[in-house]
């Protein structure tokens, strides 16, 4: 991906990814225990990054972390889960400036690794469990974010719409779980848990900048200590192929004034398959550009919405249209949305259509390099999907595609679950 | 050619900014970052929702304009008679946006490969407007959807309701795309007599940061400009109503869906008309360390409000500040607004009274200067602010030498200035049926 990216095992098997570069700012490092998403679990998954923020041993509450984060130079810290697939990650996540721009000598590499390795690995523990009163706080904290997913109409639409659509898998569960799970999860329970995850559950450690080797493994070591089982658990892969007997369709009604209409569909296509990139290149064409299908006809030939578009996930194999409308063209949506994958499937498809989407892929590949968020999560998705891909492969893949493969894509798309949130009558409109 | 440059240098940064001046008064400013994929230009001109009455000299006549025309004309740049925009910037594999702010408008780009097509690209279709009844009627139909997507959006009410609340003349109290009815009145030739006073080069600049070479871009914006032979213009003179000290309501309530109350509390600054450059700039950070040492998640007020469940990990306070407005927002989801009001009006009392320790004052000091550095990785970030710090007569760049002079003994004479009750104002977002 960058110039170079190396690979090292800690002793206590966790990875360390790090990727030299001199262009940033910043000193940044990442480290994620995945586990696989189960509603069963989801909750626990959800709630242990925020309890771990909230109070570890050396900055028992988050007023001293805070501070702590403030003197070494308003670095940032970042604890949360993170959904992708059939996994769900624990995120902890450490940014600091580089020690070049302030003056300091490669004290911030080490300070900022030894806050992270106490969020993650040195716990606030009384009596064997976490901290009674933080657990409480933190759930109650989740649970007031489950609900206001409710809050954006345009989140909540697309959620609502592929929740449903996969009901029946572990898909299906919410990112921060099942609200009425928090009430099972008791201190001494979630702490059992987490100590479980750290001993068995993958582990990778990521640090981008401008830093020597040595001393990233070094410091990497010192603070990563913790013993763990020598076997790793190995987490099942995300299930793809499940078959569609007739459309699903929901609606929901609200008192809002704009109508979304979300499509699923399911693509039988993961990150793993070969069909991968022409299936980007699909869904590209028809919805991930303005100069894409969907744009051009439901927006701007038809000046119907003003978003409308096409998105992936990846890991799952889905996609989903999604458009925010007036309900009383809801119809005439549809209708153009369906003319758009009909010319997807029949290969009408303009020259233009297929090398510029192409270009845009390619330029949002390349542009990934240019942010340390970005080049984690490129690689992290490596781990999730199973099937590690260099960018130059990715760039290849995507130049290769032609007519048959989005062709061949195009038969195995299916739609799945239609859903509606549509304004109540008699509200405002 | 544009032989003559300024350098604009960093030291605390380590970057050197590169500023041309081309005809008919033009800025342009381009930044080198050695090793990026990406490169990003911005084209900007100072044109935004409040700017909606005008003249140009010598012009006697002021032209009033209905609100959303700034916004309006943004989208209608991307179609001229060659069709779509967005399609010319697709053949080149570079992505094309633009975005309009009370004080601005914004087209900008980025791409990996063929950056001089595409800087003309940027360049072409700014400079070329193309207005029909047609394209126009049909735009309506998209903004009027981007307009209700927004009036179901109860961060974004929440917002406009407290400016609505806190202003009462000044333009910026009403939405930056304007309502279904003021985008009705808008005409192509209400768009080309726009077009034609702010969109002149003398009022607009362009960043370009990324992996390039500052005399050939400087180049190419000089002669994509010489062809079209611009004539130099008037001056534009905007005319703003007198804001009042008095606020317009103290508390304003809207009913949506949303899960808890949604709370902000403003105060409306009456001094920034006044302060111009390197004082804005100056207020502004020490703005940022009073909210800073006030309300940030490292004092004990934020960890008392979240232990008691009053505020969540979203709860902000910010302060914003342009050449004729100024405004501070603190706010998030509550359970219990009131509460909430009477606590944060408690904490700036005591703050008023108690004062603030050496220790907090550089603590929150670091953290503005780290957070500064980091903000540097990200180009965007770079080049959208420095426009739009430009246009306020204040420079990016100086934000580490400013933080530097900052006394603390300013810190409580601004607090004192900018927190008072007077001017103060509450929006509320409630469940329906709630309140």
């Amino acid at each position: 991906m960058l110039e170079e990216c190396s690979y090292h095992y800690l002793p206590n098997g966790i990875r360390l990814i790090f990727m030299p570069t001199d262009k940033f700012k910043t000193i940044t490092m990442g480290l994620f225990i995945y586990q696989e998403l189960t509603p069963k679990l989801a909750a626990s998954n959800a709630l242990l990054p925020s309890v771990l923020e909230k109070g570890s041993r050396l900055y028992p509450d988050y007023l001293t972390l805070q501070r702590e984060l403030e003197n070494l130079y308003g670095a940032g810290i970042g604890a949360d889960i993170m959904k992708s697939g059939e996994k769900h990650i624990l995120t902890f996540t450490m940014e600091t400036a580089h020690d070049q721009f302030l003056g300091e000598n490669g004290r911030l590499l080490d300070e900022g690794m030894s806050i992270l390795g106490s969020v993650v690995a040195d716990p606030l523990v009384v009596d064997g469990a976490f901290r009674e009163d933080y657990v409480r706080q933190e759930k109650n904290q989740l649970i007031k974010d489950i609900r206001a997913m409710l809050n954006d109409k345009v989140i909540y639409s697309l959620e609502r719409c592929l929740s449903l659509m996969c009901e029946e898998e572990n898909y299906g569960v919410y990112r921060l779980g099942r609200i009425e799970d928090y009430d099972f999860i008791d201190p001494s329970g979630l702490y059992s848990y987490y100590r479980d995850l750290l001993a068995r559950n993958p582990i990778d450690l990521y640090v981008i900048g401008d830093i020597k080797h040595d001393k990233v493994i070094e410091a990497a070591e010192k603070v990563f200590n913790f013993p763990r089982h020598g076997e790793q658990m190995k987490l099942p892969a995300t299930e793809i192929m499940r078959r569609i007997d007739k459309v699903r369709y929901h609606q929901e009604e609200m008192l809002i004034n704009q109508a979304k209409l979300v499509l699923g569909y399911r693509t039988y296509t993961g990150f793993q398959d070969d069909l991968y990139c022409a299936l980007q290149v699909y869904s590209g064409i028809l919805g991930g550009f303005p100069h894409s299908k969907l744009f051009m006809n439901v927006r701007e030939n038809a000046g119907l919405a003003y978003y409308t578009h096409s998105r992936l996930e990846p890991h799952k194999g889905l996609m989903a249209i999604a458009s925010g409308i007036n309900y009383d063209q809801r119809e005439e949506a549809r209708e153009i949305i369906d003319r758009q994958l009909e010319d997807m499937a029949s290969g009408n498809i303009s020259d233009a259509e297929l090398d510029n989407t192409k270009r845009g892929l390619i330029n949002q590949l390349r542009s990934k390099q240019d942010s340390p968020s970005k080049l984690i999560s490129f690689h992290l998705d490596g781990s999730i999907g199973g099937r590690t891909y260099t960018l130059e492969e990715l760039t290849a893949g995507i130049e290769a595609v032609d007519r048959e493969d989005i062709k061949a894509v195009a038969e195995r798309i299916k739609l799945d679950t239609v859903y509606l949130l549509r304004p109540r009558k008699g509200g405002s409109n | 050619m544009t032989g003559n440059y300024r350098l604009i240098e960093n030291k605390e940064l380590q970057e050197t900014l590169f500023h041309y001046r081309v005809h008919p008064g033009m800025d342009v400013y381009v930044l080198p970052r050695p090793g990026y994929q990406k490169k990003y230009a911005i084209f900007s001109t100072r044109f935004g929702s409040i700017d909606n009455c005008f003249r140009v000299e010598p012009e006697q006549e002021f032209t009033t304009l209905p609100d959303g025309v700034a916004h309006f004309l943004e989208h209608k740049l991307f179609e001229d008679e060659r069709g779509n925009v967005f399609d010319r910037f697709a053949a080149l594999g570079a992505s094309a946006n633009a975005y309009t702010s009370f004080t601005q408008t914004s087209y900008l780009f980025s791409c990996t490969a063929n950056f001089e097509e595409s800087l003309q690209q940027l360049l072409d279709f700014v400079q070329e407007p193309y207005f029909t009844e047609q394209t126009v009627q049909k735009e309506q139909g998209i903004i009027g959807q981007e307009i209700k997507m927004y009036e179901d959006h109860p961060h974004w009410r929440v917002f406009f309701n407290l400016l609505e609340g806190l202003y009462r003349e000044h333009p910026v109290r009403r939405d930056i795309a304007g309502t279904a009815d003021s985008i009705a009145e808008i005409t192509p030739d209400l768009l080309y007599r726009c077009y034609n006073t702010f969109y002149h080069p003398s009022n607009m600049a362009v960043f370009v940061v990324g992996d390039l070479d500052p005399a050939r871009v400087g180049n190419l914006v000089e002669e994509n400009l010489a062809a079209r032979n611009y004539r130099p213009m008037g001056a534009i003179i905007r005319r703003h109503p007198s804001e009042p000290v008095a606020i317009t309501r103290q508390r304003t309530v809207q009913e949506l869906v949303v899960s808890e109350p949604i709370f902000l509390l403003g105060f409306k600054d009456m001094s920034v008309e006044n302060i111009h450059g390197r004082d804005l700039m100056h207020r502004e950070i020490l703005m940022e360390l009073v909210l800073d040492i006030l309300f940030a998640s490292s004092e004990e007020l934020y960890n008392d409000l979240y232990k008691e469940d009053l505020i969540d990990e979203n709860f902000d306070s910010e302060y914003s500040a342009d050449i004729n407005y100024g405004y501070i927002m603190i706010g998030g989801e509550t359970k219990d607004p009131d509460q909430l009001y009477q606590r944060i009006m408690e904490a700036i009392a005591k703050f008023l009274k108690g004062g603030v320790s050496k220790e907090q004052f550089e603590r929150h000091r670091r953290k503005i200067l780290g957070s500064y550095i980091r903000r540097f990785n990200s180009l965007e970030f770079i080049a959208n602010n420095f426009l739009a710090f430009r246009f306020k007569g204040t420079d990016l760049f100086q934000l580490p030498s400013i933080l530097h002079e900052v006394r603390l003994g300013e810190v409580l004479a601004l607090a004192e200035e900018n927190l008072d009750p007077d001017r103060h104002a509450v929006s509320l977002i409630v469940p329906p049926g709630a309140d």
